[in-house]
């Protein structure tokens, strides 16, 4: 067994405003932070698939792992090194392994140039000692890695449809050969043959290149087609991971149960409705609230308990857990 | 009460000038469309097929150079049928001929103008939408209750403050926000998503539309999200009786809450279907391209396939006419023997069974669809 290309363990991050400046107005600027002791690790080569709802931390675990956002707490490792509070001119040469393709299209693409220049940029910045031939033959090779027309390189994003810019923000992402790639709803409000080609490019692309991806996103049914291995995020923790089948057709996790019974449309009307107005529990279990088997079990102190707040047990082989009662 | 005709589409066309290539680029050309009395018919199709234009001209909403240029959109409201492109007709002057060459001028003001008078007491009364982003439909400077009653104000008999208030506040009961009385004074940022998407259904529901047009409504929803606002959408349209024309990517979307389908492909609607049949199960007659797009969507199979099935080729080109079927350069059925038939003829609407039309070669031997099946 090779060993992780990134390993996060326990990491923590709180988006909460400064305390001693906002309780002048009684502003709460307690509760939970955005994430809480976040573990995970992803292979060489392995698609891991991060779902959760809007707001349960999904896009904050991307920016931490690529160092957009300082953690407050816990440690990340990248191919050996642990880059958790490593400064940015030491990150720099392992910046270009770790790679985003974020989720704002027409934020991330500057609409003033040209999609030759953002490659062009991309590529002239990591590979310094090369000459105009090599980066010509790079971007050509890249053009065909995604399929995008050479005939629209000479033009702005703002010419290109939805399925088009995002071709060129993963060639972008892919021109520095990165070993890790972190997709924030790469395929979200694109049509479906536009979503399926995507898709196989994803799989293409870590079929020919090695690269490994975390790919984030709203689409169930996607999500368990294109990734090996799924976590599972609520309220800024990690509730369960295990392997695509598996987590998809045997949850253990009441939540996880939840989110794939409310997609196939077979959920229980009064699980649905607590969705709306979520309340994510202070202390102890954050889905107690929520929770069918907190209420049949009878509300168990264990499930509120900040002490025994449910953590991640391996249950199974590669199947990890947190909750007390796993179904 | 289905059955009668609410909104009635005919042949439509709207174009666009493009600077880029300086000619004029077809969206929707030649639509008909018809959506009967309490019925929800679903829009689907690849992203720049004509639907949001198609419901945008419904709406009134379609701005541009030079947009609708032709065709008739028919609304029987409880006063009887209104004609809401009448008297347009003459500030366009738009000529296609049989080579494909085209002409268009527009006055544009002139045809504004006019459009603007013949949806004055259209807007949000009879046709209420739905829309993708509730963040952007809500002024942000203005408690969301606030601008519940200013619909109410604007479209329905009531027109006291007291009295909209306490509509106000039911409207937002109605559709599971409570306490009521706070979230009346939330400001659009202090919703969630989900909330925000619910209080903006009670915004537009508050004016009691006879038709609303939703426009992608679960799109970047999480799977709990998105089944709640579907569970409304349902819930509400049993209660209030409205008739739904819904446009998504998503097929599960559709099968749950349309009756009927209609498939948009380049500007055109290639079939017309009951919404169960737009399901990998069901073993239905299928235009190529509506079973391309059922293919796209992931399956769960075991073994698990390595790749999905993804629709080669291109979407053609916009400007110019094109001869024979337009699917056919992509059409994996358009091969051998059937190749010259649909690469020069344009195939007309064909009924394999009833209350299903499709325009497609494959069924020739059908008989050809009737005129209330194609719309």
């Amino acid at each position: 067994m090779s060993t992780p290309l990134l390993t996060v363990t326990e990491l923590v991050k709180s988006h909460l405003p400064n305390t001693r400046y906002w309780s002048r107005w009684n502003i709460r600027t307690a509760g939970r932070p955005a994430l809480d002791r976040v573990s995970f690790s992803i292979m060489p080569g392995e698609i891991l698939g991060l779902v959760g709802e809007s707001g349960s931390g999904k896009t904050t675990v991307g920016r931490l792992v690529t160092k957009l956002t300082p953690s407050d707490a816990g440690s990340i490792w990248f191919d050996g090194h642990d880059i958790t509070h490593m400064p940015e001119r030491a990150f720099r040469p392992l910046r270009r392994h770790v790679q985003m393709i974020f989720q704002d299209l027409d934020g991330a693409l500057n609409p003033n140039m040209t999609v030759r220049a953002i490659l062009r940029e991309m590529l002239k910045q990591n590979f310094k000692h090369t000459n105009g031939e090599t980066i010509q033959t790079q971007l050509n090779d890249l053009l065909d890695n995604v399929n995008f027309p050479q005939s629209k390189l000479d033009v702005t994003p703002l010419q290109l449809s939805g399925g088009e810019k995002r071709r060129v923000s993963i060639a972008r992402a892919l021109a520095c050969k990165p070993q890790l790639v972190i997709a924030d709803e790469l395929t979200t409000a694109l049509d479906l043959p536009i979503q399926a080609q995507i898709a196989n490019l994803l799989l293409d692309l870590r079929d020919k290149l090695g690269v490994s991806f975390l790919f984030i996103s709203h689409d169930l049914p996607l999500v368990e087609f294109i990734s090996d291995r799924i976590a599972v995020m609520y309220a800024g923790r990690v509730v369960e991971t295990g392997s695509a089948v598996v987590l998809a057709q045997q949850p253990r996790h009441p939540y996880t149960r939840l989110l794939w019974n409310a997609h196939a449309g077979a959920v229980v009307k009064e699980e649905l409705a607590a969705t709306l107005f979520a309340d994510i529990a202070q202390s102890g279990c954050a889905f107690a609230p929520r929770c069918p088997i907190f209420k049949a079990k009878g509300e168990p102190s264990r499930c509120t308990d900040p002490q025994t707040e449910p953590t991640l047990k391996l249950i199974e082989v590669r199947h990890q857990v947190a909750c007390h009662f796993p179904l | 009460m289905i059955g009668k005709p609410h909104l009635e589409i005919e042949d439509l066309h709207a174009y666009f000038y493009s600077q880029q290539h300086g000619a004029f680029v077809r969206s929707v050309a030649g639509v008909n469309l018809c959506i009967r009395r309490g019925e929800t018919l679903a829009l689907i199709g690849e992203s720049g097929s004509g639907k949001s234009v198609t419901a945008l001209s419904a709406l009134g909403l379609l701005r541009g150079s030079p947009g609708v240029v032709r065709g008739h959109i028919r609304l029987h409201t409880d006063k009887g049928p209104i004609e809401l492109l009448a008297g347009l007709d003459r500030y366009v002057d738009y000529e296609l001929d049989a080579r494909g060459s085209l002409r268009i001028s527009k006055e544009i003001s002139a045809w504004e103008r006019q459009s603007r008078k013949n949806f004055r007491d259209i807007h949000g009364k009879e046709i209420a939408s739905v829309f993708q982003n509730p963040r952007a439909a809500f002024n942000p400077y203005l408690m969301v209750g606030a601008q519940i009653m200013e619909n109410i104000r604007l479209h329905t008999p009531t027109k006291l403050h007291h009295e909209a208030y306490d509509q106000a506040l039911f409207w937002l009961e109605s559709v599971g926000l409570e306490p009521a009385a706070e979230r009346f004074e939330n400001f659009p940022y202090g919703l969630s998503g989900g909330m925000c998407q619910r209080a903006m259904l009670a915004m537009t529901l508050a004016a009691e539309p006879k038709l609303v047009i939703a426009d992608e409504p679960t799109t970047g929803l999480d799977a709990t999200l998105r089944t709640a606002m579907l569970e409304l959408l349902m819930q509400m349209q049993r209660n209030l009786g409205f008739s739904l024309l819904i446009i998504s990517h998503d097929l599960q979307v559709v099968r749950e809450l349309s009756q009927r389908v209609a498939v948009f492909y380049n500007g055109v609607v290639i079939e017309y279907a009951p919404s169960q049949t737009i399901h990998n199960e069901y073993d239905a007659p299928r235009h190529p391209y509506t079973q391309a797009l059922l293919d796209a969507q992931p399956v769960r199979l075991s073994p698990k396939p390595r790749k999905l099935i993804a629709l080669r080729g291109e979407i053609p080109s916009p400007i110019g006419e094109p001869k024979g079927c337009r699917f056919a350069p992509r059409c994996n059925r358009a091969r051998g023997t059937m190749a010259k038939r649909c690469e020069n003829e344009s195939p007309p609407f064909f009924s394999p069974e009833p209350k299903h039309a499709i325009a497609c070669w494959l069924f020739a031997n059908s008989p050809e669809a009737h005129a209330e099946e194609i719309a």
